[in-house]
This record gives C-alpha cells, sequence and structure tokens, in this order.
C-alpha cells in the first residue's frame, strides 16, 4: 500500500520537478537572451497576469467549457445514435458511411464562418463547431465498440434466451464504454478546438475572447495567462476520463497493473 | 428422444458440409461426434442449436420441431468467450440475465458449480486473472447454470495442451453428472470421446457423413484407469477404424 503510494508520489513529482527545472530556465534565462516581455513574458509576469484577471478567466472559461461540453454532449449522443443506426440497418450503412467519410475531410474551421451566418454570434455557432469536430471520433470509436463482438458471445447469448434488447445493454453497450472512453479523450481537445476557433470568429465571450483581445492590445502575458486557463481546464477534463477508467474499467488490458 | 435428427442435409453454396445425417440422442446422455477438421461436426452442432437451417430433413428437440435457433440449450466453444469487464460469478450468472431470470435465485447454484469445477475461491476474479484451463471451466459452469436440457460443446478443450484437456475431462465428468443435461459434444480427439461419451459419433469429411455410431459401455465414473481397460482400447480402436475406412477409399 504505502509502495504504492510512493510509486504514484513518484509518478507526479517527476514531471513536476522537470517542468519547474524549466520554468526556472525560462525566468532566469529569457531575460540573460534579451528577450523583451511582449513576445515572451517572465512565468512571474503570467502568473500575476493570471492572478489579476482570474475573474474575467474564469468568466471566460465557464463560457467556453460550457460551449465545449454541450458540444461534446451533443456528439456523445449523436455519434452513438448514428453508430447503432449503421450497425442495425446495414442499408443505412452502406448509404451514410461514404457520406460521413467525405464530410469529414473537409476541414471543420473552414465551415465556422457558415454557422456564424448561420446561427449568429451567441452561444450556439460554438456548441456546433465543438460538435462537428467532435463527432467523428465518437462515430468510428461507437461503430467499433458497438460492433465488433463475437459472434460466438452473441450465439451463446441468444441460445441462452437473449433477446435484442439485453444483448445490447448487456453486451455491445458494455463492449462499447471503453472504446468511447477513449474517443471521449481525443475528443475533448477537438471541442474545444471547436469552441476557441468559434470564439475567434465571432461574439464577445469566452477564452477565445480573452486572446483576442490580449493579441489586439499586445498584452502577451495576458495570452499566456489564458493559455493556463485553458490548460486547467483540460487537465481536469481528461483527469475526469482517467477517474472514469480507473474506477469502472480496471478490466481492460491498458488498467491492468503489474 | 430428448434430439433426433432425420436425414438432415447442409450445403453452403456448392459444398456439401453434410450429407443425410441421422441421429437420436437419449435424454440426459452425453454423445460426442469425433472426426476431423472439415467433416461437417460442428455444421451439424449448428443445425441442432437452430442457428442454421438445413438444407433438407428434420431437427426435433424433445418432440419439437427446430424453426430457429433454440431458447434455452447451454453453449461451450473452443474460445471461453467470457465477457472481460464481469467478474468470474458474473460471467456465470450472465445466461440468467440473457434468459430474463433473477440472477439472486441462480448465484447458490453458480457458486456450488464453481466449487465443483474447482473455481471455488475465484468468483471475483477477471478472466484475465484466470488460466487458459479455469476460463474454460467457468465456461462450462455458465453453460450448465440454468440446467438446460441441452448442451453443445463445440471442441471445448481445443486449445488447451494436452495435461490441462485431459484433467478437465474429468472435471466436465463431474459437472455433468450433476447436472445430467443431454450433451452433444464435438472433438476430434478419440480418446476424450471415449472416455466421456455414452455414444460416439464418428464423421468423416467431404462430404459430411456419419460414417459410425458406437455405444460406449464402460462403467461410470470413468477415470484415469479407465485409459488403461481392454474395452476402453477396444472401443477406441472402432471408433479409429471409422475414421481410417475412409483413407483406404
Amino acid at each position: 500500500m504505502s509502495e504504492s503510494m510512493s510509486k504514484r508520489l513518484a509518478a507526479i513529482a517527476k514531471p513536476l520537478a522537470c517542468f519547474a527545472v524549466l520554468v526556472l530556465i525560462w525566468q532566469y534565462g529569457a531575460p540573460l537572451a534579451g528577450i523583451p516581455s511582449y513576445v515572451l513574458p517572465l512565468p512571474t509576469e503570467i502568473a500575476q497576469r493570471f492572478i489579476e484577471t482570474f475573474s474575467v478567466q474564469m468568466q471566460g472559461l465557464a463560457m467556453t467549457a460550457f460551449t465545449t461540453l454541450a458540444g461534446l454532449g451533443l456528439a456523445l449522443v449523436v455519434g452513438v445514435l448514428l453508430a447503432l443506426l449503421i450497425i442495425y440497418v446495414p442499408l443505412l450503412g452502406s448509404m451514410i458511411t461514404p457520406l460521413l467519410a467525405a464530410f469529414n475531410s473537409i476541414p471543420k474551421i473552414a465551415i465556422a464562418p457558415l454557422f456564424v451566418i448561420w446561427f449568429g454570434l451567441g452561444y450556439e455557432s460554438k456548441v456546433l463547431l465543438a460538435f462537428l469536430l467532435a463527432l467523428f471520433p465518437i462515430f468510428v470509436n461507437s461503430v467499433t465498440g458497438l460492433g465488433e463482438i463475437e459472434a460466438d458471445l452473441i450465439d451463446l447469448s441468444t441460445l441462452a434466451g437473449g433477446n435484442r434488447w439485453r444483448i445490447f445493454v448487456k453486451v455491445r453497450l458494455m463492449n462499447a464504454v471503453p472504446y468511447i472512453a477513449d474517443a471521449v479523450k481525443v475528443a475533448f481537445p477537438l471541442a474545444l478546438v471547436g469552441s476557441i476557433v468559434g470564439e475567434f470568429i465571432g461574439g464577445n465571450s469566452g477564452i477565445g475572447h480573452i486572446i483576442l483581445s490580449g493579441q489586439f492590445n499586445l498584452d502577451t502575458p495576458l495570452v499566456f495567462a489564458t493559455l493556463l486557463s485553458i490548460t486547467l481546464f483540460t487537465t481536469l477534463g481528461i483527469g475526469a476520463v482517467s477517474l472514469f477508467e480507473n474506477a469502472f474499467l480496471t478490466w481492460r488490458p491498458s488498467q491492468r497493473r503489474r | 428422444m430428448s434430439v433426433d435428427i432425420r436425414n438432415v442435409s447442409k450445403s453452403f453454396r456448392s459444398t456439401l458440409a453434410v450429407d443425410d445425417a441421422s441421429l437420436a440422442l437419449e435424454e440426459g446422455s452425453f454423445v460426442s461426434i469425433v472426426g476431423p477438421s472439415g467433416c461437417g461436426k460442428s455444421t451439424l452442432l449448428r443445425l441442432v442449436a437452430g442457428l442454421i437451417r438445413p438444407s433438407s430433413g428434420t431437427i426435433d428437440v424433445r418432440g419439437v420441431p427446430v424453426k430457429g435457433p433454440l431458447r434455452n440449450i447451454g453453449m461451450v466453444f473452443q474460445s471461453p468467450v467470457l465477457l472481460p469487464w464481469r467478474r468470474t460469478l458474473d460471467n456465470i450468472l450472465f445466461v440468467a440475465e440473457m434468459g430474463g431470470l433473477k440472477t439472486s435465485q441462480w448465484r447458490e447454484r453458480a457458486l456450488e458449480l464453481m466449487q465443483l469445477a474447482g473455481l471455488g475461491g475465484f468468483e471475483a476474479s477477471y478472466p484475465h486473472e484466470l488460466s487458459g484451463g479455469m476460463q474454460q471451466r467457468a465456461s462450462i459452469c455458465r453453460a450448465m447454470l440454468l440446467k438446460p436440457p441441452l448442451i453443445l460443446m463445440d471442441e471445448p478443450f481445443g486449445a488447451l495442451d494436452v495435461i490441462t484437456r485431459e484433467r478437465m475431462g474429468y472435471a466436465l465428468q463431474t459437472l455433468w453428472d450433476e447436472s445430467r443435461s443431454t450433451v452433444l459434444f464435438v472433438t476430434h480427439s478419440i480418446t476424450e470421446a471415449v472416455l466421456l461419451s455414452d455414444t460416439v459419433v464418428v464423421m468423416t469429411p467431404r462430404p459430411g457423413r456419419i460414417r459410425d455410431i458406437v455405444p460406449i459401455d464402460l462403467p461410470r465414473p470413468r477415470h484415469p484407469g479407465t485409459l488403461r481397460e481392454p474395452r476402453f482400447l477396444e472401443l477406441s480402436e472402432r471408433v479409429r477404424e471409422g475414421i481410417e475406412a475412409q483413407w483406404m477409399e
């Protein structure tokens, strides 16, 4: 027990120590190299700016977090439903899948201005952009997770009296959970990209807007401080998925401890 | 008769996988189908389960014609097909859930079966924490949980090493003795077939045909000593002759 605790501490301490060294080099190296503050502000300046603008940062973050999570949630629902459709109605699958793949090849960022035209500068266009970016990885992994079941297992379940619904809930859905958890790890940062790009393009709220205002005023410390806020958010998000994995997916090969 | 197979043929495109097979299984008997790969053993098993339909002929299970997948039979495959996210006990109770039954009423029996199969103490282990032989024993427990009238086994020990395989045979005998379900057991091991069965059905390939049906009159329970009895060797020899006969043609 204590051994695993110390192992965990070491796992946290090592990257932290590395980070601390990098920050020290930055803090004392940048002035020596003559890099001006508007190009690369010192860590202390960034921290100071972060504290000064904390309430604004958190307000912006709340908005961005909302559009990101709403887009991600929507992508989860639609992605899984689309996957189900494709698995249970193969004809529809053969019609939809190539279209989706073709659509996915369009850089979603390029569609962003269109969304502003259609849905305005409010949160809707940002949610939609986040949704679009998150949709594909969730859809693809759901198809794999729900579909790649050993035929023997389906036969065995059927012969034991299982109907479609029971097999869906207890076999397919359960099989898909780790695949979807993996997809969320990829889709979450993508949804965040969607939200921030949406904020860059229009509107006056969110993290993206704060970064833009930092750029206009050549307030580089503010830009960095905002990046710090985003990092906090993504760390929390990925941490939540990892917590879920540790709690419910201990049986996964990648989670097995030796 | 528990299972009555009458003049069943099955072809896949132009290949005749099973050619005019007739076979009757008595209620509570242990019947093995033995033969080389590609002789239609597994196809016959899937036909009985109702997973595929015969091209011609009929199959009755307990007097009822098989028209689609049977809904209350046990199945064991070559691989254990356990659910990796379920602990062993919950894996065994899985079939109760599939049957729409209350798992609480089958828990006791699941625990007893695990004890009999030498899996006591591993109730809370995940499949990946068990050895291959243990996983397969768990899958046999699962097949027997609901005391199904019929259990189909498709080369259940095919993936195990020879030593584990023989021990598994005795474990299976113990479990079967408790449930007395009718068992249709597919294998390509003559020894295994003769050791475990009441009847051995010999099949030969291209096309898949029943070549011989050998009643096994060895006393039960069978044990390692059985393998050395003259009667066992005699019966094994007869099964072997059925398989070799085709090579000479």
